[in-house]
């Protein structure tokens, strides 16, 4: 099911009911484009103002000291693990629900990943972390699945008590918090990612690293921009991973005037489709954030019953339902040297065949909503007479 | 008069409607990821550089970086550049996996194909010469090197986008090349951006993957990068390939003609007739007591100069550990003491070129 390659986006806008609002999203584009021309006029366009702006935006969002404007969310995650310096053989726990880019940055920054499973929220399973770490382990990199925070409480005790940094992968999740603290500053690195199909997106690819540790905050400057001190000066080998002036100019633009709307419309279609769907027998929501807790649903997922016909039957009525992801990462071709017996993922492996993504964009209407619920309802209400019969 | 060693904004000022166009383009279809543009953009790219494949990047660092990553080099294996480079050159060998050989470079200041034939051992692995300045290395050479002992020729062509040697274009010599669009450079964009380019299918279609977290169709193959020209830079480049023929006859126009001013009183660059460079840098050299004083000069007279490569590669801190003393690469660490990168870019004018031109003689008068 070849379901979110940004190919296979392109084709999906032709869906009545997309995942893919970008259309509809810049169709008037006069204030950016404002802006951007001036950009050109000033010709500042690496590691410039507006990029300074961005961070200073990122500050305030996540409550941290230090924010840097990056190449991509998942060089936010390779420079954050490269700046730690792992050996051959350092370990780093993560989960195997997640995009290829949270295990792709651990490997590529040197490390091997330690896969931990996932409990009925989707997120890392925090009861679970202790048993896998070892001597050899150097971070955890917590996914804050679909933009729910994880079970800060329990990880950070275990961070604390084995001395080992936690690092966010917070691409799905900005503007979301766990007990008022926002996602993205509760571990040594926060890394976000302003893909153009994020809440909080940009014209092509971004991130940003938020931290509060100095030490790390330096290293992070210095290997974003070929480990360059001045001019001439080069104090280690770095990389180049900077966030182009032009996609910071889109963000702040975003953050200024639409990232509170974006979250508030999210959070309302997915309490609406919670609200309905819950009523249907066949489906099962996942594990929701309790106030104050927030999760901002980049992704909204439930659990269903015929997965792959109901996600088919949705794509005929033109709703572009999707299965993020249905092969998780430890089964990928990809993994094959990290993968043992008895790994114990069997929520992944159980959670995959049951989740479905149905859009809950800005640009959903309460309508749509409607007649998405009613789709589904029509599709299990039929199941079960094809059963009677 | 007050001359600028860089006037990026002169040169947006003439393309600023054309390129705020192509944006809008490209912002209006919400496609901004490995789209149309892009592939438009590499097919152009290719058919201008004499390559069969051009693949989009982040930078032109990354070119280097991923494709060296793609070998899987371990750190018994070697890789030879020259010492006299940007550091990007060498940060993307030194973080390969292999180990990190500096070459000293001739007088030209680029890689010097005696020197490197010395530098080779069994392991080395590969060879990255740089067409520093827009000017392509003695590749004839190179390449005979490359082919006796089988090495890979990795061409860092990051400043040298258009310059010929025995009318072949830079990049069209090795295995692979890289290049850069970063703003300061001959074909650029407004951001980090970079191409590579190759004539091998196999090549192309792994760093297709490194760029993209090794995705092929639904499966993630190989563990990899996410690296992606974006497309709207695409969509600058695109507007800045259709002026680019234009801007490379002009810095070669305004150089022969520091060349033939200036050559009596500063070492300026030769050209031969077998080659074209673009002259990303032009660099001329001055005896080094003198160098701080004549930039100074010159700074009083409102010309900006820089000095491009003042510490070579070996002798930079984060090639500490490799343990290259003062001394050991005396050509590289004699030109980094004398050179001085005069103005030269397409929009300065013939009256700027003509006032620097005077206010150079008159301080040798």
């Amino acid at each position: 099911m070849k379901n979110f390659y940004t190919s296979q986006y392109k084709k999906d806008i032709k869906k009545k009911i997309s995942h893919n609002y970008l259309p509809d999203q810049f169709k008037d584009s006069e204030q950016i484009l404002k802006k951007i021309k001036i950009l050109i006029k000033n010709c500042d366009f690496t590691l410039g103002k507006d990029v300074t702006l961005l961070e200073e935006n990122f500050k305030k969002l996540t409550k941290t000291k230090y924010a840097f404007g990056v190449g991509s969310g998942t060089d936010a995650m390779f420079l954050s693990l490269r700046a730690l310096d792992l050996n051959k053989g350092d370990e780093v726990i993560t989960t195997s629900f997640t995009f290829y880019a949270t295990v792709g940055a651990i490997v590529t920054a040197g490390g091997r990943p330690v896969f931990v499973d996932i409990g009925d929220d989707l997120n890392i399973d925090p009861n679970l972390i202790e048993k896998k770490i070892t001597k050899k382990t150097k971070a955890i990199l917590l996914v804050h699945w679909a933009g729910k925070v994880c079970d800060m409480d329990k990880i950070l005790k275990i961070s604390k008590k084995y001395k080992i940094p936690i690092i966010e992968d917070a691409c799905h999740a900005i503007g979301a918090n766990y007990k008022s603290k926002p996602a993205g500053s509760f571990g040594l690195s926060g890394c976000f990612s302003f893909h153009p199909l994020k809440n909080l997106n940009a014209w092509g690819d971004g991130g940003v690293i938020c931290t509060n540790n100095k030490s790390f905050a330096e290293k992070i400057y210095l290997l974003r921009n070929h480990g360059l001190v001045s001019r001439n000066v080069c104090k280690l080998f770095g990389y180049n991973s900077r966030l182009d002036s032009i996609q910071a100019i889109v963000a702040n633009f975003i953050i200024k005037n639409r990232l509170n709307n974006i979250t508030k419309k999210r959070i309302l279609n997915s309490k609406f489709l919670d609200n309905e769907l819950n009523k249907i027998k066949e489906i099962e929501l996942p594990i929701r954030s309790k106030a104050p807790s927030k999760e901002v649903f980049h992704l909204y997922h439930v659990f269903c019953k015929k997965q792959k016909q109901l996600v088919a039957y949705l794509n005929k009525k033109g709703i572009d339902a999707k299965i993020h992801y249905p092969i998780p990462v430890h089964k990928q071709p990809a993994a094959k040297n990290f993968v043992h017996k008895n790994m114990g993922l069997v929520n992944t492996d159980k959670q995959v065949r049951r989740i479905i993504s149905l859009p809950v964009h800005e640009y959903i209407k309460n309508k749509d909503l409607i007649f998405i619920v009613d789709a589904i309802k029509n599709f299990y209400n039929y199941e079960r007479k094809i059963r009677k019969s | 008069m007050n001359v600028k060693f860089v006037n990026l904004k002169r040169q947006y000022q003439q393309d600023k409607s054309e390129i705020l166009k192509s944006i809008d383009n490209v912002s209006k279809k919400g496609d901004f990821i490995l789209g149309n543009t892009l592939e438009k953009f590499e097919q152009r790219f290719s058919s201008f550089c004499d390559t069969k494949y051009s693949i989009g990047l982040n930078s032109g660092s990354d070119a280097l970086f991923l494709y060296l990553k793609s070998l899987n080099l371990n750190k018994e294996d070697e890789i030879i550049i020259p010492s006299l480079s940007f550091v990007a050159t060498a940060w993307a060998a030194g973080n390969s996996g292999a180990k990190l050989v500096y070459c000293d470079v001739g007088e030209d200041m680029n890689i010097d194909p005696i020197k490197l034939e010395n530098c080779i051992t069994k392991k080395t692995k590969v060879i990255i010469p740089v067409h520093l300045t827009g000017r392509v290395c003695d590749m004839k050479k190179i390449k005979h090197i490359c082919d006796k002992y089988k090495i890979i020729l990795l061409e860092d062509s990051a400043q040298a986008f258009g310059a010929k040697y025995y009318k072949k274009m830079a990049g069209s010599f090795g295995d692979v090349a890289a290049f850069s669009l970063h703003p300061l450079k001959i074909l650029n964009v407004i951001g980090d951006g970079g191409i590579l380019t190759t004539n091998k299918k196999k090549i192309a279609n792994k760093i297709k993957l490194l760029r993209n977290h090794g995705l092929k169709n639904q499966d993630s193959i190989l563990w990899g990068y996410n690296s992606r020209l974006d497309n709207i830079q695409a969509a600058v480049g695109n507007v800045k390939l259709n002026k680019i023929k234009k801007r490379i006859k002009l810095n070669q126009k305004f150089a022969s003609i520091y060349n033939s001013e200036l050559s009596n009183y500063l070492i300026t660059p030769k050209v031969y007739e077998y080659e074209e460079p673009v002259f990303h840098r032009y660099i001329v050299h001055i005896d080094k007591n003198y160098r701080t004083k004549f930039k100074n000069f010159l700074l009083k007279n409102k010309i900006e100069t820089r000095i491009n490569y003042g510490i070579p590669l070996h002798l930079q801190k984060s090639s500490g550990y490799l343990e290259y003393k003062k001394g050991s690469l005396p050509v590289s660490e004699k030109l980094s003491k004398t050179m001085l990168s005069l103005p030269l870019y397409p929009e300065l004018n013939i009256n700027e070129i003509e006032f620097i031109v005077k206010k150079i003689k008159s301080y040798f008068k």
